[in-house]
Protein backbone atom coordinates (compact mmCIF):
# COMPACT_ATOMS: atom_id res chain seq x y z
CA UNK A 1 0.00 0.00 0.00
CA UNK A 2 2.97 2.34 0.42
CA UNK A 3 4.62 4.23 -2.41
CA UNK A 4 1.41 5.21 -4.14
CA UNK A 5 -0.20 8.55 -4.70
CA UNK A 6 -3.61 9.96 -5.39
CA UNK A 7 -4.25 11.42 -8.81
CA UNK A 8 -7.35 13.34 -9.73
CA UNK A 9 -9.30 14.61 -12.71
CA UNK A 10 -10.57 17.78 -11.06
CA UNK A 11 -9.02 20.14 -13.61
CA UNK A 12 -10.67 18.24 -16.50
CA UNK A 13 -14.00 18.00 -14.72
CA UNK A 14 -13.97 21.72 -13.95
CA UNK A 15 -13.38 22.37 -17.63
CA UNK A 16 -16.27 20.09 -18.58
CA UNK A 17 -18.49 21.96 -16.12
CA UNK A 18 -18.17 25.12 -18.20
CA UNK A 19 -14.76 26.16 -16.85
CA UNK A 20 -15.93 26.19 -13.26
CA UNK A 21 -13.42 28.20 -11.23
CA UNK A 22 -11.42 26.82 -8.31
CA UNK A 23 -13.11 29.41 -6.16
CA UNK A 24 -16.59 28.18 -7.12
CA UNK A 25 -15.65 24.57 -6.45
CA UNK A 26 -14.03 25.54 -3.17
CA UNK A 27 -17.13 27.43 -2.10
CA UNK A 28 -19.33 24.46 -3.04
CA UNK A 29 -17.46 22.06 -0.77
CA UNK A 30 -16.39 24.50 1.97
CA UNK A 31 -12.66 24.95 1.37
CA UNK A 32 -10.53 27.80 0.04
CA UNK A 33 -9.46 28.32 -3.57
CA UNK A 34 -5.88 27.57 -2.53
CA UNK A 35 -6.90 24.19 -1.13
CA UNK A 36 -8.56 23.24 -4.43
CA UNK A 37 -5.38 24.35 -6.22
CA UNK A 38 -3.28 22.21 -3.86
CA UNK A 39 -5.53 19.18 -4.42
CA UNK A 40 -5.34 19.61 -8.20
CA UNK A 41 -1.57 19.90 -8.04
CA UNK A 42 -1.32 16.75 -5.90
CA UNK A 43 0.13 18.73 -3.00
CA UNK A 44 -2.71 17.85 -0.67
CA UNK A 45 -4.80 14.70 -0.41
CA UNK A 46 -8.32 15.67 0.66
CA UNK A 47 -10.26 13.93 3.38
CA UNK A 48 -12.68 11.22 2.28
CA UNK A 49 -15.56 13.57 3.09
CA UNK A 50 -14.15 16.36 0.91
CA UNK A 51 -13.42 13.86 -1.87
CA UNK A 52 -17.05 12.69 -1.83
CA UNK A 53 -18.24 16.30 -1.84
CA UNK A 54 -16.07 17.11 -4.86
CA UNK A 55 -17.35 14.05 -6.69
CA UNK A 56 -20.88 15.10 -5.76
CA UNK A 57 -20.42 18.56 -7.27
CA UNK A 58 -19.47 16.96 -10.59
CA UNK A 59 -22.12 14.25 -10.29
CA UNK A 60 -19.49 11.53 -10.72
CA UNK A 61 -18.59 8.45 -8.68
CA UNK A 62 -15.53 8.91 -6.48
CA UNK A 63 -13.26 6.69 -8.56
CA UNK A 64 -13.83 8.79 -11.65
CA UNK A 65 -12.51 11.83 -9.83
CA UNK A 66 -9.73 10.29 -7.74
CA UNK A 67 -7.46 7.38 -8.59
CA UNK A 68 -4.86 5.62 -6.49
CA UNK A 69 -1.66 5.14 -8.48
CA UNK A 70 1.17 2.87 -7.41
CA UNK A 71 4.61 2.54 -8.95
CA UNK A 72 3.48 -0.56 -10.83
CA UNK A 73 2.00 0.28 -14.20
CA UNK A 74 -1.78 0.22 -14.33
CA UNK A 75 -2.34 -1.34 -10.94
CA UNK A 76 -4.15 -0.15 -7.88
CA UNK A 77 -3.95 -1.87 -4.48
CA UNK A 78 -7.54 -3.03 -4.57
CA UNK A 79 -7.27 -4.56 -8.02
CA UNK A 80 -4.41 -6.99 -7.52
CA UNK A 81 -5.19 -10.69 -7.66
CA UNK B 1 -0.42 32.55 -1.09
CA UNK B 2 -2.95 31.32 1.52
CA UNK B 3 -3.84 33.77 4.27
CA UNK B 4 -2.49 31.47 6.98
CA UNK B 5 0.81 31.04 5.19
CA UNK B 6 1.17 34.83 5.06
CA UNK B 7 0.49 34.99 8.81
CA UNK B 8 3.04 32.22 9.43
CA UNK B 9 5.68 34.10 7.41
CA UNK B 10 4.85 37.23 9.36
CA UNK B 11 5.22 35.42 12.68
CA UNK B 12 8.43 33.75 11.58
CA UNK B 13 10.02 37.06 10.65
CA UNK B 14 8.65 38.60 13.85
CA UNK B 15 10.34 35.91 15.94
CA UNK B 16 13.66 36.49 14.19
CA UNK B 17 13.45 40.28 14.31
CA UNK B 18 12.27 40.58 17.92
CA UNK B 19 13.70 37.60 19.80
CA UNK B 20 16.86 37.19 17.72
CA UNK B 21 18.45 40.41 18.98
CA UNK B 22 17.25 39.67 22.53
CA UNK B 23 19.04 36.32 22.67
CA UNK B 24 22.06 37.70 20.81
CA UNK B 25 22.41 40.40 23.47
CA UNK B 26 21.62 38.31 26.55
CA UNK B 27 23.49 35.13 25.57
CA UNK B 28 26.59 35.06 27.80
CA UNK B 29 25.67 38.55 29.04
CA UNK B 30 26.65 39.56 32.61
CA UNK B 31 22.94 40.34 33.03
CA UNK B 32 22.35 36.60 33.44
CA UNK B 33 24.42 36.62 36.62
CA UNK B 34 22.39 39.33 38.37
CA UNK B 35 20.23 38.37 41.37
CA UNK B 36 16.47 38.90 41.61
CA UNK B 37 14.86 41.24 40.68
CA UNK B 38 16.80 41.35 37.43
CA UNK B 39 15.14 44.43 35.93
CA UNK B 40 17.77 44.83 33.25
CA UNK B 41 17.10 41.38 31.77
CA UNK B 42 13.36 41.66 32.31
CA UNK B 43 13.26 45.02 30.53
CA UNK B 44 15.05 43.57 27.53
CA UNK B 45 12.66 40.61 27.43
CA UNK B 46 9.65 42.90 27.80
CA UNK B 47 10.93 45.01 24.90
CA UNK B 48 11.27 41.89 22.73
CA UNK B 49 7.84 40.55 23.70
CA UNK B 50 6.08 43.90 23.21
CA UNK B 51 7.93 44.42 19.94
CA UNK B 52 6.77 41.00 18.76
CA UNK B 53 3.17 41.74 19.79
CA UNK B 54 3.17 45.08 17.95
CA UNK B 55 4.76 43.43 14.89
CA UNK B 56 2.12 40.70 14.90
CA UNK B 57 -0.76 43.16 15.36
CA UNK B 58 0.32 45.59 12.65
CA UNK B 59 1.37 42.78 10.33
CA UNK B 60 -1.97 40.99 10.65
CA UNK B 61 -3.85 44.20 9.96
CA UNK B 62 -1.78 44.68 6.81
CA UNK B 63 -2.21 41.06 5.69
CA UNK B 64 -5.97 41.24 6.34
CA UNK B 65 -6.26 44.39 4.26
CA UNK B 66 -4.45 42.72 1.35
CA UNK B 67 -6.33 39.39 1.53
CA UNK B 68 -9.88 38.98 0.17
CA UNK B 69 -12.44 38.44 2.93
CA UNK B 70 -13.50 34.95 1.79
CA UNK B 71 -9.89 33.71 1.93
CA UNK B 72 -9.45 34.62 5.59
CA UNK B 73 -12.46 32.83 6.97
CA UNK B 74 -12.42 29.77 9.21
CA UNK B 75 -9.58 27.31 8.67
CA UNK B 76 -10.49 24.57 6.21
CA UNK B 77 -9.32 20.94 6.44
CA UNK B 78 -5.97 21.65 4.73
CA UNK B 79 -5.24 24.56 7.07
CA UNK B 80 -6.05 22.31 10.02
CA UNK B 81 -3.88 19.47 8.70
CA UNK B 82 -0.93 21.83 8.14
CA UNK B 83 -1.35 23.29 11.63
CA UNK B 84 -1.69 19.84 13.21
CA UNK B 85 1.52 18.57 11.65
CA UNK B 86 3.42 21.77 12.53
CA UNK B 87 2.19 21.65 16.14
CA UNK B 88 3.19 18.00 16.47
CA UNK B 89 6.76 18.70 15.33
CA UNK B 90 6.99 21.80 17.54
CA UNK B 91 5.69 19.80 20.50
CA UNK B 92 8.53 17.28 20.22
CA UNK B 93 11.06 20.08 19.81
CA UNK B 94 9.70 21.74 22.96
CA UNK B 95 9.75 18.45 24.91
CA UNK B 96 13.36 17.81 23.88
CA UNK B 97 14.49 21.29 24.81
CA UNK B 98 12.53 21.31 28.07
CA UNK B 99 14.13 18.01 29.07
CA UNK B 100 17.55 19.49 28.32
CA UNK B 101 16.83 22.66 30.29
CA UNK B 102 15.22 20.81 33.19
CA UNK B 103 17.50 17.79 33.43
CA UNK B 104 20.92 18.94 32.22
CA UNK B 105 21.27 22.68 32.78
CA UNK B 106 20.70 22.57 36.58
CA UNK B 107 23.95 20.57 36.82
CA UNK B 108 25.96 22.84 34.56
CA UNK B 109 24.64 26.35 35.19
CA UNK B 110 22.31 28.29 37.45
CA UNK B 111 19.65 30.97 37.81
CA UNK B 112 18.90 33.22 34.88
CA UNK B 113 20.86 31.05 32.47
CA UNK B 114 18.27 28.34 33.04
CA UNK B 115 15.36 30.81 32.90
CA UNK B 116 16.63 32.32 29.66
CA UNK B 117 17.19 28.85 28.19
CA UNK B 118 13.60 27.92 28.98
CA UNK B 119 12.38 31.10 27.29
CA UNK B 120 14.60 30.25 24.33
CA UNK B 121 13.07 26.77 24.20
CA UNK B 122 9.58 28.21 23.88
CA UNK B 123 10.71 30.70 21.23
CA UNK B 124 12.52 27.97 19.27
CA UNK B 125 9.49 25.66 19.43
CA UNK B 126 7.19 28.46 18.21
CA UNK B 127 9.64 29.32 15.45
CA UNK B 128 9.74 25.67 14.37
CA UNK B 129 5.93 25.63 14.36
CA UNK B 130 5.71 28.65 12.06
CA UNK B 131 8.46 27.25 9.84
CA UNK B 132 6.60 23.93 9.56
CA UNK B 133 3.39 25.76 8.66
CA UNK B 134 5.20 27.57 5.86
CA UNK B 135 6.77 24.28 4.70
CA UNK B 136 3.38 22.55 4.87
CA UNK B 137 1.88 25.08 2.48
CA UNK B 138 4.96 25.24 0.22
CA UNK B 139 5.74 21.52 -0.10
CA UNK B 140 2.25 20.23 0.47
CA UNK B 141 0.75 17.42 2.54
CA UNK B 142 0.13 14.05 0.99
Amino acid sequence: MTGGRIENQIRTLRFLQGEMSQEELGRAIGVTRQTIAAIEAGKYSPSLEAAFRIAGVFGKPLDEVFQWKTGEKGTAPGTRG
Amino acid sequence: MPYREKVAWLSLVGMAVCYGPYFAVTHQSPLLDHPLPNFGLMSLFAAAAVGNAVWALLGRLLVQMKTPRDERGAADERDQAVDRRASTVAYYVLIGLALYVGCVLPFTTTGWHIVNSMVASVVIAETVRYAMIVLGYRRGLR
